[in-house]
């Protein structure tokens, strides 16, 4: 086999080279003929009941097309529990709830006139502690359920619950033991571009929704079965994603100003776009959801984990969106990082009037990896073991199958620890609490799928046209992860032409076929893998269409060149190379046998071809086309929690030197070292573009970033005060790949957008322990927490 | 924005005529980057804007007889002037950290101060270097020092029918060396938790004179004066220092409070920490220039 | 509402606009001129993804008040590439080193870069984000930013 000629390479981003001169249409870029602005009200209090909305001034101001309360709409429960409807028109439950919207001719007059809006409210006792609301005497924040019923009490009815092994015998057959209590804040996505969508109806009530979302048929599904419950059963809806300015996760459910977005739109009759300003999406975009988790872990005399019991408690907020399933990510590094026989997790997710999460870059497992990999810091520690060797004797390896019935394929940790050790200098520098200090931190997530529905397919179409361009309609959605280029450089290799022969199509409803969502890292697989397959069938009608014609124009041209020059001999040539599609392959754009694939007739471009075997005459023109979905041979989780859910598994490591000021708690980054075991490197610029950014992410995590928020309302909403790190925050970040080829990824790649920043914030948290023996075990590792804790210590 | 009139007048006397035709419903613009801001964020904009963006001649640093610093010059202008930095060392710390660089070419000296915040970057590096703030108005040209600038949260005393036009730093200060932290989480677009700005002046050993200034430390910047008093005439010393430090993030010097950006506490320890810090630095700095 | 005339360079063109009084230079950019590349990511100067250059210097467009432009010369993104329609350096340099991601910061991000090679064609990497430190991006961690925007000075040279 030879060398790839462009799996493996820095192919530039040509491809979307409209990213770099201003063309590139974002949803804010986007206008529709005769569109209006929407707007919406939240509101003001953090539980409270509605007494009255007047909306007659916001009505009557020149250039509002229509004020809509939960009045004026179906009453329909939306949601991933049911439990919140598009417009609050009873009681609101966190400062976010929206309460009213407005349609206008312009975004200032639709602001305006949301200004114009009273409403009167009654306050109700509110609760923002997720341990208060557990209590009985705790006020509820839903009196009832999705279907009517009563509600007791505030504990959502979530199954997260997940067993293995003997935790008693267990925890007598440990010889160290710890307990660790560790929490994390909400924090916010930060994707630069806002969220936004427009909405429009044709003439028979059939919605195209432009929209940034990267699960274009999960949203089909819950517009689907809302529209079902406003009298638009049976109507067709179309959703197209325009160029997407950053997801890290806001993507992936379907939020309240879309459906506002839909009633302001079907109200109008108009096109309708809703686009966040900063402070909204500070304020109203559900943010990462936190957690407090208590985990103990045990060991025997040689180090080798025994149990790990976590007990976790989230804070859910007033609504639940996908916040409130991270646990079933969660339980992944909690069953499954590093060997442990007997497992007991447990989350418990708490209504409170603080606002509601939902997904962020990791889903779940930067929060449950923080709690296990400080746990797996103090238990080394309490075993007198060095917390590096701690973690390589527990190591995952290959063909492992975990407590969860993951089936551990390929796993690179052992190199990842080892090269983080190297990198760093570790047994140097470890354990010298002299104000300087190294951490570590693993991880383990999906990176071959991640069966959470039914099909976790992904379907590609691909066909040719005579000038042998390639047109790919891909599934999957583009947020800026560099799939255009990576499907471009698959879909080149497989197919045998160049990156720039071929199109992609992104995020359109009506031409895609299915797709379980460009989220869990598993564009890269699955998507890759669809295309190699797509590839494999149009590769074959082409060849079966070069048999064909082969022969044709080969001796056409020897004629043509005998006419010319008569004293030119015809070749013996021997068509039996080129008689069978199976002796024929296509290679950067050139058809040829492969037993003599330099032989100076039968090497034919393949646009030729093409050309002569598309349009042909009657009866005989053709097309090629082919389309592979791929859904891949996983499980989903049963109902113990277990289930191979992803064909393969991503594994890292992330290493940190940090120099503490015991005076002031500044922590300073001297080096991160992230080691990432990918499969195969696709695009090794791009692959690193993944890893820095999202280690960066981490690197926010672990030491600045927090929402804050004080009786339910977000107190710093703006980037002045929401402390992302600037380019002047500067982290010296080195990444080593792992590459251990892995058999069902695409030439051997797993999926990588998520790892980089799993193990960031507890490796930074040990590291810092390292360096002035206090242990932050509360994201993010402020100085103030660290002052504290120093003088504690004294 | 919903509607206003936006007047641009092409010289300081006619900037004052405006302020004084249009009185309370005018507001002045410079840069504009804390006014537009504020428009955007309360949604509410002044009837009158008047904009003295284009008044060439308020920009300038020239040195003559003290260093003169007109009231439009930019951050921008701050940070990238060699003078500044080796003369008026602090000065150039804060200007250099104020928001972003697109920020800095636009935003002015004067503007920053009018502004008032308790966290203005450059006011605490003006108060250590005596700064005085002229202004002028429809009867005439009047000065404050810069200690009598602030009366409260984004209040002074300059008129609404004033124009600041120049900050003055006296001659004097050439002797001082001096130095301007910002406390802040992340390196850059911050506000800070705490700013603290000093100069001193050393003969040998001995701190000959001394200003410490603090920025969120109360109602408005303030000077440290309790502080300074104690290390007058002593020795430069870990102890001195470290002393001063405790004094100035005591009562007598500071009012500390809990706010989103920082803990009471914390401010406290981060003034006794970087009291000594910056007095090293301008100490170290008075030795660069000599040496140099 | 109250407009105002302003006649001013706009990517080497001379051009006026009539536009409200109030609007913001990048207002007037994205809706008059339907030149959208510059972003409005917060409107209050403090993500970078409007930047535009002025008169030769970087500045948040969303700060800028429309009238302060009149006599002006504005280049934005869309006037970064060269005339024969190939593309600057800088934007080479991006789509070569990974320097964009999802592109919503990258319009400002090139402009800072740009004004930065303007006045400092041979920037050390504090230089370099020193003047990005107002253009946030999310995606990247600004390693292949800095990297992109030294690849771009040395080719320049």
């Amino acid at each position: 086999m030879p060398d790839h000629l462009f799996v493996g390479k820095s192919v530039p981003r040509t491809i979307e080279a409209d990213k770099v001169t201003g063309k590139a249409v974002y949803i804010d870029d986007l206008k529709r003929p005769g569109m209006l602005y929407g707007k919406i009200l939240y509101s003001n209090h953090a539980h409270a009941r509605i007494k009255s909305i007047d909306i007659s001034k916001a009505k009557q101001l020149e250039g509002v097309r229509t004020v809509l309360t939960g009045q004026d709409i179906p009453d329909v429960r939306v949601g991933f529990l049911k439990d919140q409807t598009v417009l609050k028109k009873d009681v609101v439950r966190q400062y976010r709830d929206e309460v009213a919207a407005v349609a206008a001719i312009s975004p200032e007059i639709a602001e305006e006139a949301i200004s114009l809006i009273k409403v009167e409210y009654e306050k109700l006792p509110a609760v923002f502690d997720p341990f208060e609301a557990m209590k009985q005497e705790s006020p509820l924040v839903h009196e009832i359920d999705a279907r009517g019923r009563p509600l007791k009490s505030n504990i959502l009815p979530l199954p997260w619950k997940f067993e293995t092994g003997d935790m008693e015998q267990a925890r007598e057959d440990s010889v160290y033991t710890s307990k660790d209590t560790v929490s994390t804040t909400w924090v916010n996505q930060c994707c630069m571009g806002t969220s936004g969508c427009i909405a429009e109806f044709d003439q028979n009530s059939n919605l195209t929704l432009y929209d940034q979302t990267n699960v274009i048929f999960g949203h089909i599904g819950r517009i689907t079965e809302y529209f079902s419950q406003i009298g638009l059963r049976g109507k067709k809806i179309r959703v197209v994603n325009p160029v997407v300015g950053g997801s890290f996760g806001t993507k992936l459910d379907t939020d309240i100003y879309e459906f506002i977005a839909i009633q302001l739109a079907l109200k109008t009759k108009k096109p309708v776009r809703i686009l966040f300003d900063r402070e909204e999406e500070f304020q109203a975009l559900p943010p990462r959801q936190p957690a407090v988790f208590t985990i103990e872990q045990g060991c025997d005399k040689e180090g080798k984990l025994i149990f790990r019991h976590c007990e976790a408690i989230l804070d859910n907020g007033a609504y639940t969106s996908w916040g409130a399933t991270t646990p079933s990510v969660m339980m992944m590094p909690m069953s499954s990082l590093y060997r442990v026989p007997n497992v007991y997790f447990k989350a418990t997710c708490v209504y409170t009037n603080n606002i509601y999460a939902q997904a962020m870059r990791g889903y779940g497992n930067p929060q449950a990896t923080f709690a296990v990999e400080t746990s797996m810091d103090t238990l080394a520690e309490e075993a007198g073991i060095d917390p590096a060797e701690f973690r390589l004797i527990n190591r995952n390896r290959p063909g492992d199958q975990t407590p969860m019935k993951l089936k551990i394929t390929s796993c690179g940790l052992e190199e990842c620890i080892k090269a983080v050790k190297e990198k760093l200098n570790w047994d140097e520098k470890q354990g010298k609490q002299n104000g300087r200090g190294v951490g570590m931190a693993s991880l383990i997530h999906v990176a071959g799928g991640a069966r959470v529905t039914k099909s976790d397919g992904h379907g590609i179409m691909i066909k040719l046209d005579e000038y042998g361009h390639v047109d790919v309609i891909e599934s999957g959605t583009d947020q800026g992860q560099g799939s255009p280029t990576v499907i471009s450089q698959i879909v080149a290799e497989a197919l045998g032409v160049r990156p720039e022969d071929v199109f992609l199509t992104f995020g359109d409803t009506a031409l895609a076929l299915w797709d379980a969502g460009t989220h869990a890292s598993r564009h890269t697989f699955m998507a890759g893998n669809a295309a190699i397959g797509a590839c494999a069938k149009a590769k074959r009608q082409i060849l079966e269409m070069a048999v064909e014609q082969m022969p044709k124009i080969i001796k056409m041209g020897l004629k043509r060149k005998k006419r010319k020059d008569p004293e030119f001999v015809e070749p013996d040539l021997d068509f039996g190379l080129i008689a069978n599609p199976e002796d024929l392959d296509i290679r950067d754009r050139m058809i040829f046998p492969k037993k003599e694939p330099d032989h100076p007739y039968f090497n034919l471009p393949l646009a030729q071809i093409l050309q002569n075997g598309l349009l042909v005459g009657t009866g005989q023109s053709k097309v090629v086309m082919a389309e592979e979905f791929y859904d891949p041979p996983t499980e989903m989780l049963n109902w113990e929690m277990k289930g191979n859910l992803s064909m393969t598994y991503a594994f890292g490591a992330s290493g940190v030197e940090v120099e503490v000021d015991e005076q002031t708690g500044e922590v300073k980054i001297l080096n991160l070292i992230a080691a990432h075991d990918v499969g195969k490197a696709m695009n090794p610029t791009l692959l690193l573009g993944q890893i820095y950014g999202a280690a960066y992410t981490g690197v926010g995590y672990g030491l600045t970033e927090e929402i804050k928020v004080r009786n339910g309302r977000v107190m710093n909403p703006s980037f002045r005060d929401y402390q992302m790190l600037t380019a002047m925050d500067v982290v010296p970040i080195e990444v080593v790949i792992i590459e251990p080829i892995d058999e069902a990824g695409p030439y051997g790649a797993k999926g990588v957008g998520e790892p980089g920043l799993v193990p960031t914030a507890p490796a930074i948290a040990n590291a810092v322990y390292d360096a002035v023996g206090v242990r932050i075990t509360d994201l993010p590792i402020t100085p103030e927490k660290i002052l504290t804790a120093l003088k504690e210590k004294k | 924005m919903i509607d206003c009139d936006y007047l641009r007048p092409d010289n300081l006397e006619e900037a004052l005529g405006l302020l004084k035709e249009h009185g309370p419903r005018a507001t002045l613009i410079a840069g504009g980057t804390d006014v537009m801001a504020k428009i955007r964020n309360t949604k509410k904009t002044p009837e009158v804007l008047v904009s003295i963006r284009g008044l060439k001649d308020l920009k300038y640093i020239d040195k003559r007889s003290g260093y003169h610093i007109g009231a439009l010059t930019t951050h921008r202008m701050l940070e990238q002037s060699e003078l500044v930095k080796a003369e008026l060392s602090a000065l150039h710390d804060g200007a250099s950290r104020v928001g972003s660089v697109q920020v800095r070419n636009v935003a002015t000296l004067g503007g920053n101060i009018c502004n008032a915040a308790p966290s203005a970057d450059t006011a605490g590096p003006l108060l250590v270097l005596d700064a005085l703030v002229f202004m002028e108005g429809p009867e005439g040209i009047r000065s404050v020092p810069i200690t009598e600038f602030f009366t409260g949260t984004y209040k002074t005393v300059l008129k609404k029918d004033e124009v600041l036009t120049e900050i003055k730093i006296p001659g004097e200060m050439e002797h001082f060396g001096s130095a301007y932290w910002k406390h802040s989480r992340r390196k850059a677009m911050n506000l800070p938790i705490l700013g603290i700005a000093v100069s001193l002046k050393l003969e040998g050993e001995i701190i000959s004179d001394v200003r410490i200034a603090l920025t969120v430390a109360a109602p408005t910047p303030v000077r440290a004066n309790k502080a300074e008093d104690f290390l007058k005439g002593k020795a430069l010393s870990d102890e001195a220092l470290n002393e001063a430090g405790k004094i100035a993030a005591s009562t007598e010097c500071c009012s500390l409070r809990d706010s989103l950006r920082g803990e009471a506490w914390y401010r406290g320890e981060i003034i006794e920490v970087y009291v000594p810090r910056m007095a090293r630095l301008a100490a170290e700095r008075i030795a660069q220039r000599r040496s140099k | 509402m109250k407009k105002v005339s302003v006649s001013f360079t706009l990517n080497g063109n001379t051009v006026t606009a009539e536009v409200p009084v109030t609007w913001t230079l990048l207002k007037t950019l994205r809706e008059y001129f339907e030149l959208t590349g510059a972003k409005e990511g917060c409107g209050v100067g403090e993500c970078g993804a409007c930047t535009v250059i002025l008169d030769g210097e970087a500045v948040n467009s969303c700060l800028c008040p429309i009238p302060e432009v009149e006599g002006k010369s504005v280049t934005t993104i869309e006037g970064l590439a060269n005339e024969d329609g190939t593309l600057h350096p800088l934007q080479e340099a991006f789509l070569k080193n990974n320097g964009v991601q999802c592109g919503f910061c990258t319009s400002g991000m090139l402009m800072s870069s740009k004004a930065l090679l303007d006045q400092n064609p041979d920037p050390t990497e504090d230089d370099i984000r020193t003047s990005i430190a107002g253009n946030f991006c999310r995606c990247t961690g600004y390693v292949q930013i800095v990297e992109s925007i030294e690849m771009a000075a040395k080719e320049s040279k």
